[in-house]
């Protein structure tokens, strides 16, 4: 599975760096968040994790508002020594910032239990209450133990209605450094919509929910399309069901040849890296079952791999040179004789 | 003859850089679960007695131990490890109660998803679906180490 860029892998690609861009500029961002590809990320990360290098800050559109939910991954898909930290949140720091620039309230979102904030206070709301936090990248690897604190404070619905954040400080700005402290988030209520807390934390969930389904549907494929999320959901069952089954099918497979396994680990090891990684597979995975007998033998079905994977079939031609195959010419036929 | 395999092997590896992506992570894991366990099947019984539910349960038990950094890894390692013959995919005949409400809908979704997960019922929802992601990204991985394995063998 050599040869993975970020968006062969998954087809990730947030393009976060276009979304900044395109909104109000967050100095913040320019310098805090750098890629968490570069500094702190193993390149085991970057080599294709399922959470993108690219995945920090996604634009939310919101009616009315363009708001900016910066999730910083502490940690990548696979591997991350980290812990299980959710996709797509960094050990907890992520924050929802609304940008208004027209001086509406905004609903923001303070993780807790993260220290390090760059950014200065907003002098102007003073209080304790309305705190951003934001982490720089640096330290997001700190967060592993502060997974999701998601816990609202409860009288931040009715402070929060009272308080009209301008802009400017709306965005980065009003982090503040005793925050690390706390352990509650912060909510501001957004123009026009209701400020009882619970709706607030309602609304925080939900977005989280559809920022997640929105990177499933970058990883399930043939999603593009489909706006929904019941439909999506149902793509995505579907997807999890076949590739279950898939894996049913090789085993049982796997079974009727197992008697003969003579495998070499490293063998497999090198043609899989081999192996683009082509997103089709899966889908390709059912091919007729043929029953093999007898030792490994040419019915190395080209079939089986319709796509072409030329780097797999010099591997083929290294079998055949090895004498397991006896006649390569008959390579394109099923016959499960001649093995050695 | 031999040296020529050789060579090419070196040639192989070579053309690989040492990054080590995570789905080569995983499938060097993997498969280095799986095929000596496979092996030790092979000899343990007799070849005509091995049949497709312990496979299952090696395949399974290749992929948890190779992703044990995931909530569901570690969950199927301990299903796993306990009761054996229940295999995660045989929830796949689930009668959906399909409500009008669409809100409904989705949740009797969201439950469904869950039970495919392995563990997915103790989790909540947001976490359930980023777990999900790396979820299916592992199973295709899984799924191509076994289409090699397989390969291999026949």
């Amino acid at each position: 599975m050599g040869g993975e860029s970020n968006e062969g892998e998954m087809g990730l690609n947030h393009g976060d760096d276009h979304s900044r861009a395109g909104t109000t500029s967050m100095p913040l961002y320019a310098k805090a968040d750098p890629f968490f590809s570069s500094s702190d990320w193993d390149p085991v990360v970057n080599g294709g994790s399922f959470s993108s290098s690219h995945y920090p800050s996604v634009v939310m559109e919101n009616p009315g508002m363009s708001c900016f939910t910066h999730y910083q991954t502490g940690s990548g898909y696979p591997d991350m020594p980290a812990s299980l930290l959710p996709f797509g949140d960094c050990g907890g720091a992520g924050q929802f910032l609304g940008s208004d620039k027209n001086g509406e309230s905004v609903g923001r979102l303070m993780r807790a239990g993260e220290s390090h904030d760059q950014v200065s206070d907003d002098g102007v709301l003073g209080a304790s209450p309305t705190r951003k936090r934001r982490q720089a990248e640096a330290e997001s690897q700190r967060n592993k133990k502060a997974v999701e604190e998601y816990q609202e404070d409860p009288q931040r619905g009715s402070d929060q209605s009272q308080k009209k954040h301008k802009d400017g400080q709306s965005k980065e700005s009003s982090q503040s450094e005793e925050a690390p402290k706390e352990n509650y988030i912060h909510m501001r209520a957004r123009r026009g919509q209701a400020t009882n807390s619970h709706s607030l934390a309602e609304r925080v969930r939900r977005e989280k929910i559809s920022e997640r389904m929105r990177l499933l549907q970058e990883l399930v494929p043939g999603c593009n399309k489909i706006t929904g999320k019941a439909v999506m959901l149902d793509e995505i069952i579907n997807y999890v069901q076949s590739l279950q089954q898939q894996v049913e099918f090789l085993s049982m497979k796997l079974a009727t040849v197992n008697p003969e396994l003579n495998i070499d680990i490293d063998r497999i090891i090198a043609k899989d890296l081999l192996q683009p990684r082509d997103r089709n597979t899966p889908t390709l995975g059912l091919n007729p079952f043929t029953s093999f007998q007898g030792n490994i033998s040419t019915t190395t079905n080209p079939h089986y791999n319709p796509l072409p994977q030329t780097a797999l079939e010099s591997e083929l031609q290294n079998l055949y040179q090895m004498g397991y195959v006896s006649n390569p010419s008959t390579m394109s036929s099923f016959s499960p004789n001649n093995g050695n | 003859m031999e040296r020529q395999i050789i060579s090419k092997k070196k040639q192989v590896f070579s053309v690989e850089p040492t990054k080590l992506s995570p789905s080569e992570v995983f499938t060097r894991k993997y498969t280095s679960h799986l095929v000596p366990a496979l092996k030790k099947l092979n000899m343990d019984k007799n070849s005509s007695q091995i049949n497709q539910v312990t496979v299952k349960h090696e395949v399974d038990m290749a992929l948890a131990l190779s992703a044990q950094e995931f909530a569901w890894g570690r969950f199927l390692l301990q299903k796993l490890s306990s009761a054996d013959s229940k295999s995660s995919s045989s929830n796949q005949t689930q009668i959906l109660e399909r409500s009008n409400d669409e809100d409904g809908e989705i949740e009797e979704k969201m439950k469904e998803l869950q039970e495919l997960l392995p563990g997915g019922k103790e989790m909540n929802v947001e976490e359930m679906l980023s777990e999900i992601g790396n979820y299916i990204k592992y199973l295709e991985l899984q799924t191509s180490a076994l289409k090699t394995i397989v390969q291999d063998t026949t």
